[in-house]
């Protein structure tokens, strides 16, 4: 993490396009029916539980099992494979993008993402701090509660199959944390954001200068 | 040798005396309901038990487990994977969040240590694995109504007869990563605390009559095995097939599992820690493939739940 940040650089990127691109890929192999065209709005998965889907995107069958994938995200679909369509794709293959419109509060996350060391989850599992863990977070707040390597951070839980994650990455205390409790996380999505302490200042620099500068656009 | 059934006495019970079970009581049980493989199928999932230990008392199997294989690692040996530990009560023992589980003699308590040797598409079905063992145990020791409460607890009149749960664990010097699966099974002890009274019950409970331990433990540990080796062999099987991203076809173990297990159409709260959290009330329309809840709430849409816990509305 560099201690030098170019806040008009970023602040600008974000003032000049304050989208975020979400790519689609498939989930898996199968032929490929699209549900959305370029252009579309889109609605994001919703409800108290998640448990109400968002926009249909389109249709992927693989022997003679059709699975409908519906987005996770809001916005507008700014780009699709169409020549895709009807097509045999492999797994992880492109489809298509959504423009997503960025919140203040997303924005800061996004920059936060950039600056602060992440530490992804290992499996889709639900997450929970270890006993220690929380019981320094609940007793200080997590910013308050450092972490270096090797130490055991989280509990992965996954069918009743509880699993220790040991943290790897810059000791630091824990400034963000991406996961709710009973709520699941795919894999490779932040957990929690690690900042070394030297470098809280800064991250708190950077937290007010987005919010006053945004404030003030609005 | 076929043990003598009537011994109730656990500190007999040895790989050995597995092995023989298995040969002489297991497999021609399985032969006569006419299921093919089984031999094969044995010996897959033959780790299990290769190692036994049994202890008077212990605060948690989990602790000691632990404390074996830092104890083998520090000594420079290896860690049987299979190994069990048992005990026959436990000072300590506790369920998930730190809940109390009462462990006193009479039940079958302990812990089997797993090498995490399993591919990711394949460690779903390892928590199945205890509750069909168990399942299938209590119905042919006459429980013939247990039944699998998802993720794997088994019930029997509605009552939670058994309970499993596995924890993760990196071994301190060679940084082995181990599954330990914790079991507790109500056997002959029947008196439990004020809190549990409502909601736990034996099987000595159920059938108005002492169990013979060791009877009990020889054919659960015969099919924890025997679906252990079911796990394995299909893993290699699927590799054998290409190994493609995603194992998407019904898994034997699951399938067992379905036909022993009462949750699907069942009205229940769900939540992560549904005792001290639940969260909303759905009717499970079944289980995924990956092993997944499937709820319907009741606008009609559906959910999918991985990890978290079920109680059935009464």
């Amino acid at each position: 993490m560099s201690d030098e940040i170019d806040f008009d650089e970023i602040l600008g990127k974000y003032h000049s396009d304050p989208y975020e691109y979400v790519d689609i890929y498939a989930s898996h192999t199968g032929v490929i029916k699209f549900l959305v065209e370029e252009g579309s709005s889109i609605d994001a998965v919703s409800g108290e539980w998640k448990h109400i889907p968002g926009t249909a995107l389109f249709e992927i069958t693989r022997e003679n099992n059709p699975k409908k994938v519906t987005a996770l995200t809001n916005g507008v679909v700014s780009s699709i494979c169409n020549e895709l369509e009807g097509c045999f794709v492999e797994a992880g293959e492109k489809l298509l993008t959504i423009r997503h419109p960025l919140k203040k509060k997303e924005i800061i996350e996004s920059i936060l993402k950039e600056v602060l060391h992440i530490f992804p989850a290992p499996e889709r599992a639900k997450y929970f701090f270890s006993l220690d863990v929380q019981s320094r977070i609940d007793k200080k707040g997590a910013r308050e509660v450092s972490v270096k390597p090797g130490d055991e951070i989280i509990i992965m839980s996954l069918m009743k199959r509880d699993t220790p994650v040991y943290y790897s990455g810059e000791k630091g205390v824990i400034h963000s944390v991406y996961f709710k409790p009973g709520v699941s996380v795919d894999q490779g999505a932040p957990l929690i954001g690690i900042c070394p302490t030297e470098k809280l200042p800064l991250i708190k620099k950077i937290i007010t200068k987005v919010k006053a500068d945004w404030d003030q656009q609005e | 040798m076929v043990p003598n059934i009537l011994m109730g006495n656990l500190t007999l019970l040895s790989p050995s005396v597995l092995d023989d079970y298995v040969t002489t009581v297991e497999l021609p049980r399985l032969k006569n309901e006419g299921l093919s493989h089984n031999a094969t199928l044995f010996r897959y999932g033959a780790c299990l038990g290769s190692v036994i230990r049994v202890y008077p008392s212990l605060e948690r199997a989990m602790d000691r487990a632990r404390e074996h294989i830092r104890l083998r690692e520090e000594s420079q040996k290896s860690v049987a994977n299979g190994t069990l530990i048992l005990a026959s009560t436990l000072t300590l023992s506790k369920g998930r969040f730190s809940r109390s589980w009462h462990a006193p003699p009479g039940g079958l308590w302990g812990c089997l240590i797993f090498a995490d040797t399993l591919l990711p598409q394949f460690r779903n079905f390892l928590p199945l694995i205890p509750g069909i063992a168990c399942c299938e145990a209590l119905r042919q020791n006459g429980a013939s109504d247990a039944s699998i409460r998802w993720v794997n607890d088994v019930l029997v009149e509605g009552k939670k007869l058994a309970g499993f749960l596995i924890e993760g664990y990196c071994s301190p010097v060679h940084k082995e990563q181990y599954h330990l699966l914790g079991f507790g099974i109500n056997l002959n002890n029947d008196r439990f605390p004020p809190e549990l009274e409502n909601s736990a019950i034996s099987l000595a409970q159920v059938l108005g009559t002492e169990v013979d331990m060791m009877s009990f433990a020889l054919s659960f540990f015969a099919k924890l095995r025997y679906y252990t080796g079911q796990l394995f062999y299909e893993e290699e099987r699927w590799l054998a097939r290409g190994g493609l991203r995603e194992y998407t076809c019904e898994h034997p173990v699951l399938k067992r599992w379905k036909a022993l297990s009462d949750t699907p159409g069942q009205r229940v709260i769900f939540g992560y820690d549904v005792m001290e959290n639940p969260q909303y009330e759905a009717v499970v329309s079944g289980v995924s493939n990956d092993c997944g809840l499937v709820l319907l709430h009741a606008d009609g849409t559906e959910s999918v739940e991985h990890s978290g816990e079920i109680r059935y509305c009464s």
